[in-house]
């Protein structure tokens, strides 16, 4: 019971971000501290200290994590019960009762308070400038548009950087190993994606067998073009169909 | 090619502010006068958007097994176009009866009495606001679960499919009960069908453009209820605007997920549904009211905030499998407290009643996710 606990712990601290020096979490509990001395009505009290102050207490409690973790069987999800506690609206309301008359000094300060202790969501490595309307990259694009075919469906073998995007985008694009296999703590495993991901350099006779006589025959191949590769694919039955930046894209003549 | 675009833009009005405004006049005809407010009809007709969505989509999705969103469209463009009618009617009735207005209410439109200080105030809320949905339209958010998520929208609107296809690889599945009855997904596609957009554009395009100031609109409708005072209302918007903004302390928040990945379901579940669990808390039980609303108030049964209530339940089950736990949780905890505080163990029961959809949800996901042991 105890190790539950600590990985609660461990889980709380993650989400309130305290391990990168965010701590959001202290506005909104002294806020919750603010509105159990301060909040007068009664329903009020129940739907913004009562509520919440219980909900904090079941997180940490290790049966409560048993219980939620074995009805969902999911143990990932834990941390979504902290949205239950509604911080920005819960710290909202604190900061402007505490605040009172004051409103415009106490907006001011409740926003350089906020964003001291938060993180400004823009600047996060995710968030780039969209290259087109859809928000995937260029280069998937135009792969897909090269290689689509009018009427049907094809296989094609792309490279990690590439698995995410190219079905956003045409689902007539069918793919021997999807993201699934990029999440290493799922424990997938492929011979085409260890063929093709997890050796230094590709074998190309043993390449070839899997892309061509697996379980998914791969119309085409997409390769960057510094990828290493044992021997060239157009020895092997392959030509050179187009190249899209860094990725070159290879079609089987013998499918 | 203007043409086009012209409709496409009629279209996503058509079925993202028309049918859920009008759909939303049904639970404003069954409140007080005072409560009534374009904001509550425009919610609580999403809510029940969605709701009706539920219904269409999920039994298709159980039981229709080829051209499964084909069937799920046809059922939900019934019912949704039905009960947009309905609350056409009610509007008309209410209107030739003569009594206070079912969109404005008794209060109606204070703008004009705003002091320059608000206005100031206003303003700067809607720059934060502009600056977020020009963030969201202008760069591309990457969140791996989109590999799942947009492209279940994608096979539906180009194959006409509902989780039936794995949308990593494009090959036939079993149906995966967790994410299945989690259609979410599928109101995007539905809405990319009729309006003839790519889904992975209104993924990631569209649906912020709806859902940031949506998910605003239903932060305003809390503050009114929290603050009587009126100048407090664009404070709290302002902070709530800020607390988004940099509220992305980890990337497990739901301000996180409000901002980057707001297209999907469980950012829904987080941002816009819980809170208006809050906000039928407050609706029910605990608004700020001027004495002079109270007896108008106590004379007007409470029938469409209830409905509300099982709507927002149902949307839960359209955003995430998990949002219904958290839902029933939320709930269950708030109605022990409020029925302890005020004395009333009726509140428990009333509450109970509006999970009714949940637990229901849950029984069918037991049911498939363990049908394999019967």
């Amino acid at each position: 019971m105890w190790g539950i606990f600590l990985e609660s712990v461990v889980i709380f601290k993650n989400y309130m971000g305290f391990h990168e020096n965010h701590f959001l979490a202290v506005i909104y509990l002294l806020a919750l501290l603010y509105l159990w001395l301060t909040e007068k009505d009664k329903c009020r009290r129940a739907i913004f200290v009562y509520a919440p102050t219980l909900l904090l207490l079941l997180f940490f409690c290790p049966l409560f994590r048993k219980v939620f973790v074995r009805v969902l069987e999911d143990s990932e999800t834990y941390y979504r019960l902290l949205w239950l506690l509604q911080m920005s609206i819960v710290s909202a309301y604190g900061l402007l009762k505490f605040v009172g008359r004051h409103r415009r000094i106490g907006l001011a300060a409740a926003c350089l308070v906020i964003a001291a202790c938060g993180d400004y969501v823009y600047d996060s490595e995710h968030i780039s400038k969209a290259e087109n309307a859809y928000h995937l990259p260029q280069e998937a694009i135009d792969i897909v548009d090269m290689i689509e075919p009018e009427t049907g469906r094809i296989t094609v073998l792309v490279p990690a950087d590439l698995i995410y995007y190219v079905r956003q985008y045409s689902t007539d694009i069918e793919l021997p190993y999807g993201r699934e296999m990029l999440i290493s703590r799922w424990d997938y495993h492929n011979a085409m994606y260890e063929a093709m991901e997890e050796v230094e350099v590709i074998d190309t006779p043993s390449f070839v067998e899997l892309t061509r006589h697996g379980n998914f025959p791969c119309t085409y191949v997409v390769l960057k073009e510094d990828r290493e590769i044992s021997e060239p694919l157009t020895d092997y039955g392959f030509s050179v169909y187009g190249q899209v930046g860094e990725f070159v894209v290879y079609r089987d003549t013998t499918l | 090619m203007l043409m086009m675009y012209v409709t496409e833009v009629m279209n996503f009005i058509f079925w993202l502010v028309v049918v859920p405004f009008c759909i939303g006049m049904i639970p404003a005809n069954f409140i007080s006068p005072v409560r009534r407010s374009p904001g509550f009809i425009l919610l609580s007709g999403y809510f029940g958007m969605w709701a009706l969505f539920e219904i269409s989509a999920v039994p298709a999705v159980l039981w229709v097994k080829y051209d499964n969103f084909k069937a799920a469209s046809a059922a939900f463009t019934v019912l949704s176009l039905a009960a947009a009618a309905a609350g056409l009617l009610l509007l008309y009735r209410n209107g030739r009866a003569g009594g206070a207005g079912l969109i404005w209410g008794t209060k109606g439109n204070d703008v004009k009495s705003l002091s320059p200080a608000e206005w100031i105030e206003w303003l700067l809320f809607f720059a934060l606001l502009g600056f977020q949905l020009y963030k969201a339209v202008a760069y591309a958010s990457f969140d791996g679960d989109d590999a799942y998520y947009v492209v279940e929208s994608l096979i539906a609107q180009e194959s006409d499919v509902m989780y039936r296809i794995l949308p990593y690889t494009g090959r036939p599945t079993d149906l995966d009960v967790r994410h299945a009855l989690a259609v979410f997904p599928m109101w995007v596609a539905f809405m990319s069908v009729r309006a003839n957009v790519h889904a992975t554009i209104v993924s990631h395009v569209v649906m912020p453009l709806v859902l940031i100031p949506l998910t605003y609109l239903l932060y305003f409708e809390i503050g009114r209820l929290l603050f009587a005072e009126r100048e407090n209302q664009p404070v709290f918007m302002i902070i709530m605007a800020v607390f988004q903004i940099f509220g992305n302390v980890s990337i497990y928040t739901n301000e996180t997920f409000f901002l980057t990945r707001t297209w999907q379901g469980k950012a829904v579940a987080g941002s816009l549904v819980i809170p208006a669990l809050l906000w039928v808390f407050l609706l029910l039980y605990g608004e700020e009211k001027q004495k002079s609303d109270i007896a108008v108030i106590k004379n007007r049964a409470n029938g469409g905030i209830w409905m509300l209530f099982a709507f927002v339940h149902m949307t839960a089950g359209v955003c995430s499998s998990i949002a219904v736990f958290l839902s029933c949780i939320l709930t269950a905890l708030t109605a022990f407290f409020l029925a302890f505080t005020k004395r009333d163990i009726k509140i428990l029961l009333k509450m109970g009643a509006a999970c009714v959809p949940s637990v229901i949800y849950m029984g069918i996901y037991v049911v498939v996710a363990y049908s394999y042991l019967l």
